[in-house]
């Protein structure tokens, strides 16, 4: 008040004594800008000012404002309409709250209703707020805000006129309302914000000690399970930390996730994509897969943006039911991931220029992929390339929380012990649950209690389990449940009873069938029912087992030769009969069945031994043995008809029944196609082993054969290889023999210039010679492979027989007198025909 | 100081000679003596590997460059303290192998 008066010298009281019933008045008063002029607040010295200028000119201002004002900056609306309700008295007409300053100013505002709307998302916002906060999640990591929306409920809908499918309608719309498992959550968000650097330029900011973040999580998990976080969390941190390659993309460019049905996985992606900024296209197992088709799309999705319209954002694009999808696809996938950029590739060649026809560009949106099964083989190459998260089942009571506010929203009542028992029954499946939930309201059933929701059979979805899952549950006896808190009597005895009996039956039935695999399934029970629990003694139940399995074997047979196919209803009672027999209550360890695998190996290992013996076995004996005859009835007898008792000593220094006990054994060993042959043990010892043949004979349980020493057994394998060379010499000296008796023949006969055998002639062969070496043309090579130069033509030679043979033959070659005679110094080898009889 | 003059022709310069080694002893058998007699057959195959034929031995050798280049020299009648280069000798064949026979009565099959 004082500036005010100091300023302008008036000395005026009539504000002050009515400032509140002026304030009172200007609210009531039409005229705004008149009342702009008499406003006084309190705490705002500066707009006092501005007031008492627009006092002073009165006048001019008054004309002014009584007209519409032409610009907008003479008409200062918003100052007076929050100046408006800011006032000293409390305001006659409309609601009202107090606003007390620091001095002790107490002002009063309005509270207009087309606000409300506005302050309701102010208090959602700041609820949110509060939510991340508490759940540790750093702001900075959520880049874009969304609409701020919570779960959208149609709060004041008419039920049955709303047509949407409650699982739309409650489906999340922000991070923060995802049912799935947070670590996962988080993974997936933090490999999407890896491509924030090449999709939106912007710098990956440096971590802000994760560590603490981690531990926060993990304490809260069971302790079971955080021990495996703990180290999975390591690897996926390493995963997410790591450098990313030239292109400022991250290592793995694509994320599969997987999991059962109906976890949220396609809601995650979505929501994470929208999340972080992206656009998403989604290609799922209704869209045409095929190879050309499917690259179009990839390219349309990654390289372009749509220029039209609101959207700006990137691209990111999401396959979905991606084991579905032919391999082929998959691999346009994987080439897509493997693009190297295409300008290196021109320089390398310019082949490369013709062979390209489209330009091939660099990856640069993420990928996300969408599983269920995550072992299918088409996925393979897929595996190793891509960020692997797997979902964990989410938790029931999570899952019966959202329901609860979904039934409440819908009017229906229901608490938290039938909710549970549904999300049981459903196996976590959120999709069902709320499915089941919605078909039940609709049918009018508005209360629900355990009984009903144990007893519904809809809702319920085909499951394909896995095969260790199936055997499982084949050996195990399914538990009975826990009584929930505030379940009815019934509910106890209900759950115990459907599980005995035919009940269980009918679910192995079930089960089975809908794992179609049925061999693997038979060998996993085959392999593992002897080790279960059994209360057995008489042994019944392990060939009442071996029955069925003989039934099944043949009823396999009958399928498979005469394509009865409709046989094949008969499979699943294997199993069955197996649960019957063997299930327990203790959870069965079960393996892998290899037993199949390995039996086949062997036997046809010991076939192919069987066979490579038969064959070099000389035909007088093979007449009469056959494969089957020597494996049953010779074999094992015949191995220990070769284990004499002999000395190991010099066989020259033998007597001649040892000889002649030597010579047999050696011919049985040649008749029979046995020799001992060299080996080297792993230790690094030599022993003689009797080829393959040994294992076919060779039963466990039985005392091992008698071995003969290794001096013995070497002195027989040479022996051996001496008389088969000789047996082989003697047939080939018989042929030879034959043949030179018809060529003789024929000589008379016919004259022929190159002859094969050597004239009785002396002289005449000395002719042949000369002929030959004549009209040699090939090089001769010598003994160390080098071509001899052909050499000179040698004189015609006299037909001087007379005289040495020497003569002749120095005659014949070099007809010089000049000899050489060589120094002994190094002597390389001498060629000469060595037979083996000299050696023998 | 004594000093002997080594010349060469005037016109072309000096022959050059190939010396051949053999490790051995070159004999005559029927006692006619080495000198004018056909020793053998000197012949190069295609790489360059020289093979000598003496009497029914056939020698493979290699050619090597001397180290120390040899050359013969006549002397001149008035001077004889000047020589006259003939011919230069800077590489030799050298047959270290054990000769060969030449065997002729090799039969076509076993």
């Amino acid at each position: 008040m004082d500036e005010y008066d100091e300023m302008y010298g008036i000395e005026d009281d009539f504000e002050q004594q009515f400032a509140d019933e002026l304030e009172v008045m200007a609210e009531m008063d039409l005229m705004q800008c008149l009342i702009s002029l008499w406003f006084l607040t309190a705490p705002k010295p500066k707009k006092r000012r501005q007031d008492v200028v627009k006092k002073l000119q009165f006048g001019v201002e008054n004309c002014d404002d009584i007209t519409p004002p032409s610009s907008p900056e003479v008409y200062d609306r918003p100052q007076v309409t929050t100046a408006r309700h800011a006032q000293k008295r409390p305001p006659a007409i409309g609601d009202y709250i107090t606003v007390t300053d620091s001095m002790g100013n107490r002002v009063y505002l309005n509270k207009k209703e087309d606000k409300e709307k506005r302050h309701r998302q102010v208090l959602e916002e700041s609820q949110r707020l509060t939510e991340l906060m508490n759940s540790g999640i750093s702001p900075e990591l959520l880049a874009e805000e969304q609409k701020d929306s919570g779960v959208d409920g149609d709060s004041g809908e008419d039920e049955g006129l709303s047509s949407r499918l409650w699982v739309d309608q409650f489906s999340p719309q922000h991070y923060t309302d995802l049912l799935s498992d947070d670590f996962t959550n988080r993974c997936l968000l933090k490999w999407l914000k890896l491509w924030d650097t090449v999709v939106f330029g912007r710098e990956r900011k440096p971590r802000s000690t994760p560590a603490d973040v981690r531990s926060n999580f993990t304490n809260a998990q069971n302790q079971n399970q955080s021990q495996r976080f703990k180290t999975k969390s390591q690897m996926t941190e390493e995963i997410l930390e790591a450098e990313l390659d030239q292109y400022k993309r991250p290592k793995f460019k694509v994320a599969l996730l997987s999991g059962p049905p109906g976890l949220g996985k396609t809601t995650l992606a979505h929501i994470i994509a929208k999340h972080a900024g992206y656009n998403v296209v989604e290609i799922n197992a209704s869209d045409d897969r095929s190879a050309e088709l499917f690259q179009k799309r990839i390219d349309t999705a990654t390289q372009m943006k749509s220029v039209l319209g609101a959207n700006e954002k990137p691209n990111c694009l999401i396959i979905d039911e991606i084991d579905g999808a032919p391999a082929a696809a998959i691999n346009i996938l994987l080439a897509t991931l493997n693009r190297k950029d295409s300008r290196e590739g021109e320089e390398s060649g310019g082949n490369a220029l013709k062979k390209r026809k489209k330009k091939q560009s660099v990856l640069l949106r993420p990928i996300i992929c969408i599983c269920n099964d995550l072992y299918v083989p088409a996925l393979r190459p897929l595996r190793q390339q891509a960020f692997l998260l797997t979902f964990p089942q989410t938790l029931p009571s999570r899952l019966a929380q959202r329901l609860a506010e979904i039934t409440r929203r819908h009017g229906m009542k229901a608490d938290t012990g039938t909710l549970m028992a549904l999300c049981e029954k459903t196996d976590n499946d959120i999709r069902a649950c709320i499915n089941t939930l919605q078909f039940l309201h609709s049918r009018g059933q508005k209360h629900l209690d355990q009984r009903s929701v144990n007893s519904i059979s809809v809702g319920l979805k085909d499951q394909n389990k896995g095969l260790f899952s199936v055997w499982q549950e084949i050996f195990q006896l399914p538990r009975l449940k826990r009584k929930r808190i505030g379940g009815d009597s019934f509910g106890g005895f209900d759950e115990a009873g459907p599980k005995d009996g035919t009940q269980r039956l009918q679910h192995i039935l079930h089960l089975v069938s809908s794992n179609g695999e049925h061999e693997k399934l038979t060998q996993g029970l085959y392999d593992n029912f002897l080790s279960m629990k059994l209360k057995d003694p008489g042994m019944l139940g392990v060939c009442a087992g071996l029955d069925w399995m003989c039934f099944s074997d043949l009823l396999n047979e009958c399928v498979l030769h005469g394509q009865n196919y409709s046989l094949m209803r008969y499979f699943p009672f294997l199993p069955a009969a197996f649960h019957h027999l063997y299930a327990a209550n203790s959870v069965p360890r079960i393996n892998y069945p290899h037993s199949n695998y390995e039996a086949f190996t062997k036997t046809q290992h010991t076939k192919n031994a069987l066979l490579a013996m038969l064959n070099d076995i000389p035909p007088a004996v093979q007449s009469r043995i056959s494969i089957s005859c020597l494996c049953l009835d010779i074999l094992s007898l015949l191995l220990d008809l070769i284990s004499p008792k002999l000395r190991p000593v010099n066989p020259q220094l033998y007597s001649t029944r040892e000889k002649q006990q030597l010579y047999d054994l050696i011919d049985t060993m040649i008749n029979y196609n046995l020799t001992y042959r060299q080996d080297r043990t792993p230790e690094g010892q030599y022993t003689y082993v009797l080829d393959n043949v040994e294992d076919v004979v060779h039963f466990p349980g039985l005392p091992p054969r008698r071995q003969l020493t290794y001096q013995v057994k070497q002195l027989i394998a040479r022996e051996t290889e001496l008389e088969r060379m000789r047996r082989v010499e003697r047939a080939q000296q018989k042929r030879n023999s034959q043949k030179t008796e018809t060529v003789k023949k024929d000589q008379e006969g016919k004259k022929t210039e190159v002859k094969k055998q050597t004239n009785r002639n002396h002289q005449q062969r000395l002719e042949n010679i000369v002929k030959q070496t004549v009209v040699e043309s090939r090089p001769e090579l010598d003994f160390f492979g080098r071509a001899i130069v052909p050499k000179e033509k040698p004189a015609v030679t006299t037909t001087n027989g007379k005289g040495g043979g020497v003569v002749h033959i120095g005659k014949a070659v070099g007809n010089s007198d000049v000899w050489f005679r060589f120094n002994e110094g190094v002597s390389n080898a001498v060629r000469r025909n060595v037979y083996i009889r000299e050696l023998l | 100081m004594v000093q002997i003059v080594i010349s060469s022709k005037a016109g072309e310069g000096p022959a050059e000679w190939l010396l051949v080694e053999l490790q051995g002893e070159v004999v005559s058998r029927q006692n006619t003596g080495l000198a004018g007699n056909l020793m053998g057959d000197l012949h190069y195959t295609k790489e360059g590997v020289p093979v000598l034929i003496v009497g029914h031995h056939i020698l493979y050798g290699k050619q090597v460059k001397l180290e120390k280049p040899f050359e013969t020299m006549e002397t001149n009648q008035e001077n004889p303290t000047s020589y006259t280069v003939s011919a230069l000798i800077k590489k030799k064949l050298i047959f270290k192998t054990r000769p060969k026979p030449i065997i002729t009565n090799v039969p076509k099959k076993v």
